[in-house]
């Protein structure tokens, strides 16, 4: 049996009501869902709470999920929504969250410098961007499953890899031999 | 895939939760099963008041009834008692004497 029939079953199984089903597919893709957040939001624990939130409010709309829908590009849809209105809470008072970002610790224990130079790179990628490199380089999505993810044309989702690729290759100092 | 890619990808694996986490799933489903016991409790206060006010409305028209139907009914839930307890009893009757100082 398939990853996707597995999944599909306990979809089935969750829509009726089954929180062992359910349960076994926050296993199956929490560590997708909180890389995809992790990579978008920079912030580990705040990456982690989203993950939550975005688990419960799958929860609540499971029975609106399409027969043969990819969980997974389901599960980032949410996901990226809930990182979209937290972007826009945190908006409306930028100065205390410069404050609160100025006094964090790093969110991740110990990074080599490559990956703060590709942290910071990444911070600096509007937010639709970050998440279609997010997905398409570091979670292998299809840019058509990424485009169906972020709810972004796909020509959108395409330019937005390009760019952001050739944009951390250049921080990093690498050149750009394909593509 | 490219070198870059490759570099890219090997960077990015650098924040990859494990791929079993039994505390955060753990986390996830008591926080939906908490907010499920939430909204069946809601469920049910909501049915139960529906219902009281319901027979609250309803009681002076269906009282009359109901003192007759109860008073027809009386023999029959008795025989009904008689026969319930007639089971019981002989239920415990027919257990064997061993199993009976045994158990």
């Amino acid at each position: 049996m398939s990853p996707s029939d597995i999944d599909a079953e306990l979809v089935e199984a969750a829509k009726a009501g089954s929180t062992s089903a359910f349960a076994r597919l926050v296993e199956r893709h929490q560590q997708a869902l909180r890389a995809f957040l992790r990579r978008t939001c920079g912030d580990w624990a705040q990456a982690d709470d989203l993950a939550q939130e975005a688990f419960l409010e799958a929860w609540s709309k499971i029975g609106r999920l399409r027969a043969g829908a990819s969980v997974r590009a389901w599960l980032c849809g949410i996901g990226y929504n809930k990182h979209l209105t937290a972007l826009r809470s945190r908006g409306r008072d930028r100065a205390r969250d410069a404050a609160y970002e100025a006094e964090r610790p790093p969110s991740s224990g110990a990074m080599t410098d490559e990956r703060l130079t590709l942290e910071a790179a990444l911070s600096e990628l509007p937010a639709d961007q970050r998440a279609c490199v997010a997905l398409c380089l570091a979670a292998d999505f299809s840019h058509a499953e990424a485009a169906d993810a972020l709810g972004l044309p796909l020509g959108t989702v395409k330019s937005h890899v390009t760019r952001g690729r050739a944009r951390l290759l250049e921080v990093l100092g690498g050149c750009d031999d394909g593509r | 895939m490219t070198d870059a890619d490759d570099r890219l990808k090997a960077l990015f694996a650098e924040d990859e939760p494990p791929a079993r986490d039994p505390a955060f799933s753990a986390a996830v489903m008591a926080e939906v099963i908490r907010r499920r016991f939430i909204v069946d409790m809601a469920l049910l206060a909501s049915v139960a008041t529906a219902g009281g006010f319901l027979l609250w409305a309803l009681w002076p028209s269906i009282a009359p009834a109901l003192a007759t139907l109860s008073q027809g009914l009386a023999p029959v839930g008795a025989c009904l008692t008689l026969a319930a307890a007639a089971v019981v009893l002989l239920d415990r009757g027919v257990i064997p004497l061993d199993r009976r100082n045994h158990g």
